[in-house]
């Protein structure tokens, strides 16, 4: 009898050694999703002046061909800082090929735009501008126009030393941009120890998105994303994609139909998902990944079917909405008047 | 002494209520798990079994498939050391028959695990089950390097080609016995000369050739030297290829339909052309003193014999049907019989239920179709479930059968075998 109380003294001990060891296992992979201090680009200090510039020219319609579209109207605060649109809509009611994505901690992305063209908020700020499609305007009228207001010129001189400039423009955006991030969400609290912060059915959909939902490889880190580029087969019909992705800017087989792993802080309030807009719903987000994407040559590996039951789903979306924190509020600011009296 | 059992018994439901009403957020911690900071359930459907990702990852030489860039190497992970253990207890009593009956409280071996990352697409996997002294409620266990290989994957980067040197788990085994969700062994991988020292589905030692395509084309060619195969480890030069397709996403596991075919060409050295009867210790038997006194008697020589297979994981939602078919053909030396050479057939079909990750059930058939000379033919019939309070933890429960047909004139052989256990890996 001794002999059998060892083995299971042993035994107990042994798994509750395995319990604990559990617990750090999963604080590891908690603990690297805290957002870290934003590091900004040495030749573009935040400062306040800069900043409030960058949100007039964010707000501001006359930085587009007809005077009619901002960078707001795609990303517009109200809609998670996004655009609840399948895709964009510029100027003149064109229609473009892709979701507006969330400006959310964008700041922390090594890519910008879902083929990543561009790599710092800087070279992404002016791309819409000059994009026929969006905002329509050349980069020499948007200078012009600009300097021809008396409160831009006069700002531009007081943050950059010069007029209106297509480097000041872009860097006063990006300046404002990088003040747009997610304060502590539930699950933030959760890991600093506060365990009613979520819900047991948002703890239950964590531990499937770390496991059987296959999610952590791809959607790791702070902002949890990889800053990588992968394809889920979204847009394949017919042999071909409607749109190339990552392909566009490396010309890489292996990028064909990829695009950029978005963040999923506020996930929930960017609805539709996907770079097409195509998926309306969290929801239906998880019911591509539970399919294993759509089928075609160049379908990441790391896209397999789940099997998830409809319960572990609907706890993988409480778990996403679980990211969601506070975001600062903001409004249109008031804009410089073309004329000053 | 019965009474002491149910006290035991119920100390063990106990402490799996205990365990079963705890809620673990956390993740499970072996080492691929612990490297990355996983749940267990990324790669696992249920602890042992590999779901599809468990098999990309595996195949991709331990690399996160289109990660290999970034995955850390051993030295810049956390130990990557693991154990694996399982005790409970078990009830295994012969009918017709005169092996020892076991009821009793065990301790079913231990495992000492490490893997991981030597360099960009170098992996390594190292499992050492170390010498544990028999002794009441533990089983004996010798030690001994049970897998011991590199892996080199994407050679050339080619998918194609991704070479593992060293003792490992052949592919010509499409169901992992290391991996599989039964106590029970499967019958036919082993079935061979009735001394049981036939083991083809041991873990061998050589080199092996995998690779796959996107449209889950997967192929496997080795060489190795057939020490499972030969009495007392004997080597030899073993050939083998393995082909198989999966239908559908996946890789067969849960997902996808996989289908696969086998041959294995060995060669075996057999003692039972001078020994008949029980073979430990051997050498006494014989009344020699030593090794080479056996060896110039026997001459070792070697004789032929090939598996031809054929293999299929069907997935339908939570139902994984995995069927094996394998014919055997051997030389008659091997057998220590007659003249002409011995064929046999067998498999099984194991249907494997997962209605939630925390639980799955499992039901199996296995049948060989003993070669003429004997006329054994052995079935076995396996049930079972694992339940899972977390995820490195199985509650084991199962049931099996074995029948071994003697013939007319003799009663069948049976064994009954069931075990309540605990199978945890940290």
């Amino acid at each position: 009898m001794r002999a059998y109380l060892k083995c299971f003294s042993l035994l107990t001990c042994a798994v509750m050694l395995g319990l604990a060891q559990n617990a750090r296992a999963g604080d590891r992979f908690l603990a690297n999703t805290a957002l870290p201090i934003l590091s900004v680009p040495a030749d573009n200090p935040q400062t306040d002046a800069k900043i409030r510039l960058g949100q007039q020219l964010y707000f501001d319609t006359r930085l587009s061909a007809d005077n009619t579209i901002s960078c707001a109207t795609c990303h517009a605060p109200e809609t998670g800082w996004a655009n609840h649109g399948k895709t964009d809509t510029g100027i003149k009611g064109q229609v473009g090929g892709r979701n507006s994505g969330t400006i959310i901690d964008a700041g922390y992305m090594k890519f910008q735009f879902w083929d990543g063209r561009a790599g710092t908020l800087e070279e992404q700020a002016l791309g819409p501008i000059h994009n026929p499609i969006e905002m329509g305007e050349t980069l020499d009228n948007v200078v012009l126009k600009l300097n021809a207001i008396p409160g831009y010129k006069r700002q531009f001189n007081e943050v950059f030393g010069t007029d209106v400039n297509t480097d000041g423009i872009a860097k006063a955006i990006a300046a404002f941009e990088r003040t747009i991030v997610s304060g502590p969400a539930p699950f933030d609290r959760y890991l600093q120890g506060d365990p009613s912060a979520m819900t047991p059915a948002a703890v239950r959909g964590m531990k499937i998105f770390n496991g059987k939902g296959h999610c952590t490889p791809c959607h790791s880190g702070p902002t949890f994303s990889d800053q990588g580029f992968h394809n889920l087969g979204v847009g394949y019909k017919d042999g071909k994609f409607a749109d190339v992705g990552r392909y566009e800017v490396t010309k890489a087989d292996k990028d064909m139909g990829a695009f950029k792993t978005p963040g999923l802080r506020n996930v929930d309030e960017t609805n539709p998902y996907l770079h097409d807009g195509t998926e309306a719903t969290l929801e239906d987000v998880i019911n591509l990944y539970d399919r294993g994407g759509v089928p075609n040559p160049n379908l990441d590996r790391l896209m397999l079917p789940l099997h998830l039951t409809a319960a572990e789903k609907t706890d993988l979306v409480e778990f996403l909405k679980s990211l969601s924190g506070p975001v600062p509020a903001i409004s249109a600011p008031s804009l410089p008047p073309s004329e000053e009296n | 002494m019965k009474t002491k059992h149910i006290r035991i018994a119920i100390a063990l439901f106990c402490l799996l209520g205990l365990l079963l009403s705890l809620v673990m957020p956390a993740s499970a911690v072996p080492v691929f798990a612990r490297k990355y900071g996983f749940d267990c359930t990324m790669c696992h459907s249920n602890f042992p079994r590999l779901n599809d990702f468990g098999q990309r990852y595996r195949a991709n030489g331990y690399q996160l498939p289109g990660r290999e860039h970034e995955d850390k190497t051993i030295l810049e992970s956390p130990t990557p050391l693991a154990l694996r253990t399982s005790a409970g207890y078990n009830y295994d009593v012969f009918t017709n028959s005169n092996d020892p009956d076991t009821r009793e409280f065990q301790i079913n071996g231990l495992d000492l695990l490490s893997a991981g990352l030597l360099y960009r697409d170098i992996g390594y996997l190292l499992v050492y089950p170390p010498h544990i002294e028999g002794s009441r409620g533990v089983i004996e266990q010798g030690g001994t390097i049970e897998m011991a290989n590199l892996m080199f994957s994407h050679l050339f980067k080619s998918t194609w080609l991704n070479l593992r040197l060293g003792r490992f788990e052949p592919a010509y085994v499409p169901f992992s016995v290391k991996r599989s969700l039964t106590a029970s062994p499967y019958e036919i991988y082993n079935y061979g000369p009735w001394q049981g020292w036939f083991k083809l589905s041991e873990t061998q030692e050589g080199m092996e050739l995998t690779g796959y395509s996107r449209c889950g084309l997967n192929y496997a060619v080795g060489a190795v030297n057939g020490a499972g195969t030969s009495y007392q480890g004997k080597t030899t030069a073993d050939f083998y290829a393995r082909l198989s397709k999966v239908i559908g996403a996946g890789e067969g596991q849960t997902a996808g339909q996989k289908l696969g075919i086998m041959a294995y060409s060995g060669r075996s050295y057999p003692t039972v052309l001078v020994a008949e009867g029980p073979f430990e210790p051997p050498l006494i038997w014989f009344g020699w003193e030593s090794q080479t006194e056996v060896e110039a008697i026997t001459e070792w020589k070697q004789y032929s014999f090939y598996r031809l297979g054929a293999d299929a994981s069907l997935n339908y939602k939570w139902l994984n049907l995995a069927l094996q078919y394998i014919y055997g053909n051997d030389s008659p030396e091997i057998w220590g019989s007659g003249d002409a050479d011995i064929s046999f057939w067998g498999g099984f079909a194991e249907l494997s239920v997962l209605p939630m990750t925390r639980c799955v059930g499992f039901a199996r058939f296995d049948h060989v179709n003993a070669p003429g000379i004997s006329d054994y033919n052995v079935d076995r019939i396996t049930v079972g479930a694992r339940c899972y309070p977390v995820d490195n933890l199985a509650l084991h429960l199962e049931y099996s059968r074995r029948t071994m047909k003697m013939g007319d004139n003799l009663d069948d052989l049976i064994e009954d075998f069931a075990t309540l256990r605990l199978d945890f890996a940290f």
